[in-house]
């Protein structure tokens, strides 16, 4: 059983790629994460890159000199690529390369749901799209195949419902032992140097390539049509079809229809269009997000004088991911039937109580050391008479820190924005700016903008969390951490270095200790009021990475308690917190922490103004250690 | 059999639920069956509402419909409660009886959250799995298991589609040492409440 991410892992190892490479986002990371774990054993170079820009261009490396490659990253990770995606089109390439961009539908872990199948018409290169996690791996190795014979990026997309179902899939090949890794890299500049002569001849001969794919590859199973010949006909691309397919079954009427599978949304191929357009008088097409194929496939008919009727985003749902019942209820609309999701699945609907569920938002975890800084950025903020603060603010676990009690993030759009908005605002407002970024954010896209305000002598203050990983997407390395996607030591970079080299005046801080902190980062705001250009660096390890090593390295951590006759139920802990760890029982008048989930971050404790917050368990000595060093 | 028999595993992000996920998908491998198990990654799993769906049968598409879940498995009551428009009236819920709010939320008492359950559920079993995990292997870590046992013996349907002795195989694949050999008692120890549970609802009946 494999995750439809290691499916595509598994089917670049066989398809014989020598480099892989990613930045880690939620829904691609597991592909890099499988490869990370075998590659060495099966001879492949594997990295993760700064962002998802040098990944492309790490992997189209390899591919322009003749070795198969894979990049893998999330759907924005390839706004953060496109430049070079572009241009990867007209200069081509000498071996399979694959891009991979895992779309969001339903943003379950992203700010936006964007559908990168307009890549592919934007920059006239092909996508290919499995319809579950168990074609993820088939039309892998096909992506491959498509890309060696065209010499040609081949974009293969997924969603999080293919890249995050686990399925059974029956492996077909073995990963080949003998690989020849050395590339060879071919002078010819009238290729690789993309001049406006050379990109214009360029641009000829990839629009050749597009419209050769366009006529020739209407093949199975890239485009695989079920019962021509009928009057009514379904075009399902992606995972749409897999709703299709099973609500047709629900339905009855598998055979009753002309069904379109379409695994080559980018560019639609005009043959098997064209014959079902011959048959069928009406057609539905469903695809999730915009209306990619609809949009094609209208602009056959047109130019093919069909005279019938094409639905699409009338009936199909152009916001959020699809699902079964929306799929049966546009199917059943199509095919004229009364029948709608709610007469097969009566539900006995949500629950009513008083007071009613609460939100589960995700929260900072407990003993997440964002908790620690946030709470010193507001007390020292206030200290040094900072007036309302904006606090922009950036991508990655931190963002949770915009709910209460915290507020310090009042923005968050894009990779790196805190600081690049930082300096504008600084420009226009006149409240005092603080972008607080994290470590692998900063060193994703925060470094160029951390230049630009210094340069552009915008007041700012920058915070870098450095917690020392990559947490919202599983923990992978990345520069700070001094250690490779393999596990292997390599040089450290520190953010305080990379920031007092462009002009920062840096202080570094553990959030662990509060009070010298509150300190520190209070005389470092005062700086900042007279104009020095001022950066901090909060260093402490990210909570489920200590519990992990603390667990495997038999340390005990502290565990807090809340000594019941010295507390007075103020809730300062809790209300200040927000911490997961600490609970109210219904009709209870004082907190009370759960043992299981505490870690021992100690932040409770340094503020509760009681004192009645102590640590139950007798700790190993060295325990704050593992918080502070790597 | 149904064509597809549809489990909904929900709890908050960080209880194992992606872990009970997948054992319940390989069980149904070994079983010769197909199955997709579709999981959250990501933001949710700080701490957040988490649901997995786990679909048994041929080439499933990915996600359970609203009112379409066989059976629920809920790792914490208030997201039993928040997810119950997943269940139709024949739906076998089994919850944990554990009550984990989130920080600084005003929310319903534990009996009035069982009330609510009760009148839409007739097949509602509530089952101390953190307790039972504390006594056999220490530490809560393990409910999830402890449900999964006690599903297989209250849920007959399940039992005779995944088979208990494929949910072994399973566990064998995916713990190792002495956490398999605790995971392997809980299953079994979870399993026989389970069952006994049932047949004393069934003689009341
Ligand atoms: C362009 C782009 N690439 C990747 C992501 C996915 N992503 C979200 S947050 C994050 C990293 C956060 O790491 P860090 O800045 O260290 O903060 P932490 O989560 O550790 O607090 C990533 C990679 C994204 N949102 N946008």
């Amino acid at each position: 059983m494999l995750l439809g991410n290691e499916a595509i892992a598994r089917a670049a190892l066989e398809a014989g790629i020598c480099v892989a490479t990613a930045y880690p986002g939620t829904p691609s990371t597991e592909i890099m994460e499988a490869l990370a774990e075998v590659g060495e054993q099966c001879g492949v170079y594997v990295e993760w890159s700064v962002n998802e820009k040098t990944a492309f261009e790490v992997a189209y490396a390899a591919a322009i000199s003749g070795l198969r490659s894979i990049t893998s990253m999330k759907h924005v990770g390839l706004n953060v690529a496109a430049d070079i995606l572009m241009s990867s089109a007209y200069a081509g390439v000498e071996n399979g390369f694959v891009v991979v961009s895992a779309d969001d539908p339903s943003m379950h872990s992203s700010q936006n749901e964007q559908d990168n199948r307009w890549y592919g018409l934007l920059a006239h290169l092909p996508v290919i799209e499995p319809s579950n996690a168990r074609e993820a791996y088939k039309f892998t190795k096909l992506a491959f195949e498509l890309s060696t014979q065209y010499k040609i990026p081949v974009i293969l997309r997924t969603t999080t419902r293919i890249s995050h179902t686990r399925m059974p899939i029956l492996l077909e090949d073995d990963i080949p032992t003998q690989r020849n890794c050395k590339g060879q890299f071919k002078f010819d500049t009238s290729r690789w140097v993309l001049v406006p002569g050379n990109a214009r001849r360029r641009k000829l001969e990839l629009m050749k390539t597009w419209s050769a794919i366009r006529e020739n590859e209407g093949r199975e199973p890239l485009v695989t049509i079920f019962n021509p010949g009928i009057e009514k006909a379904i075009i399902a691309g992606g995972i749409a079809y897999s709703y299709v397919r099973e609500a047709l079954d629900i339905l009855g009427y598998r055979d009753k229809v002309t069904l379109v599978k379409v695994n080559l949304p980018v560019p639609l191929p005009l043959k098997p269009v064209k014959q079902v357009l011959e048959y069928s008088s009406e057609v539905l097409v469903v695809e999730e997000l915009d209306p990619i194929v609809e949009m094609q496939v209208k602009d056959i008919a047109l130019t093919s004088g069909f005279k019938g009727r094409i639905i699409g985003k009338e009936l199909v749902p152009v916001n959020y991911e699809l699902n079964l019942e929306t799929v049966y209820n546009a199917v059943s609309k199509f095919l004229g039937l009364e029948t709608t999701s709610e007469k097969i699945w009566s539900s006995v609907e949500q629950v009513r109580t008083d007071p009613p569920i609460p939100p589960r938002p995700p929260v900072l975890c407990a003993g997440c050391p964002h908790r620690e800084t946030f709470y010193i950025l507001k007390i020292a903020a206030t200290k040094a008479g900072l007036k309302t603060p904006v606090y922009t603010g950036d991508i990655g676990c931190y963002t949770l820190g915009f709910q209460k009690p915290f507020e310090t993030q009042s923005t968050c759009f894009e990779m790196g924005g805190s600081i690049g908005v930082a300096s504008g605002l600084a420009k226009v407002v006149s409240n005092p700016v603080i972008a607080v970024i994290g470590d692998s954010t900063f060193f994703h896209a925060g470094i160029p903008p951390a230049i630009n305000a210094v340069y552009n002598d915008s007041n700012i203050v920058v915070v870098v969390l450095d917690n020392m990983t990559t947490a919202m997407t599983g923990h992978q390395p990345h520069p700070g951490t001094g250690v490779s996607a393999t596990g292997k030591q390599t040089t450290r970079i520190l953010p305080e270095k990379v920031l007092e080299a462009v002009g920062y005046k840096v202080y570094v801080i553990n959030p662990m200790r509060v009070k010298e902190s509150i300190e520190i980062v209070a005389k470092a705001f005062e700086e900042y009021r007279k104009g020095v250009k001022i950066a901090i660096v909060s260093r402490m390890k990210c909570a489920l990475e200590v519990a992990r090593i603390a667990r495997r390295a038999k340390i005990v951590l502290p565990v807090y308690t809340i000594i019941q006759d010295k507390c007075t139920g103020c809730m300062a802990c809790i209300n200040l917190t927000a911490c997961p760890a600490i609970m109210v029982e219904p009709g209870a008048k004082k907190p009370r922490i759960l043992g299981e989930l505490c870690v021992g971050c100690g932040l409770c404790a340094s503020i509760c103004p009681y004192k009645a917050i102590e640590i139950a368990n007798t700790p190993s000595p060295d325990y704050e250690k593992i918080w502070v060093e790597l | 059999m149904k064509r597809v028999y549809n489990i909904a595993i929900v709890g908050v992000g960080g209880q194992g639920l992606l872990t009970l996920g997948s054992i319940l998908g390989e069980s149904a491998i070994h079983a010769g069956l197909d199955v997709a198990v579709a999981e959250v990654h990501g933001m949710s799993q700080r701490g957040g509402s988490v649901i997995v769906y786990v679909r048994i049968g041929e080439e499933p598409s990915p996600l359970i419909p609203i009112g379409g879940a066989d059976l629920m498995i809920s790792m914490e009551l208030l997201e039993a409660a928040r997810y119950t428009q997943y269940l139709n009236k024949n739906s076998i819920l089994v919850t944990n009886d554990f009550i984990w709010p989130p920080p600084l939320a005003k929310y319903p008492s534990r009996e009035t959250i069982i009330t609510a359950l009760r009148e839409k559920i007739p097949e509602l079993y509530i089952y101390d799995a953190n307790k039972v995990s504390s006594e056999i292997t220490g530490s809560i870590i393990s409910a999830n298991i402890a449900l999964l046992g006690f599903s297989l013996g209250v849920n007959e349907e399940l039992r005779n589609l995944i088979g208990l002795e494929n949910v072994v195989k399973a566990l064998e694949e995916t713990f190792r040492g002495r956490v398999l050999e605790l995971n392997k008692k809980l299953l079994y120890k979870s399993f026989e409440d389970g069952v006994k549970i049932a047949e004393e609802k069934r003689s009341t009946r």
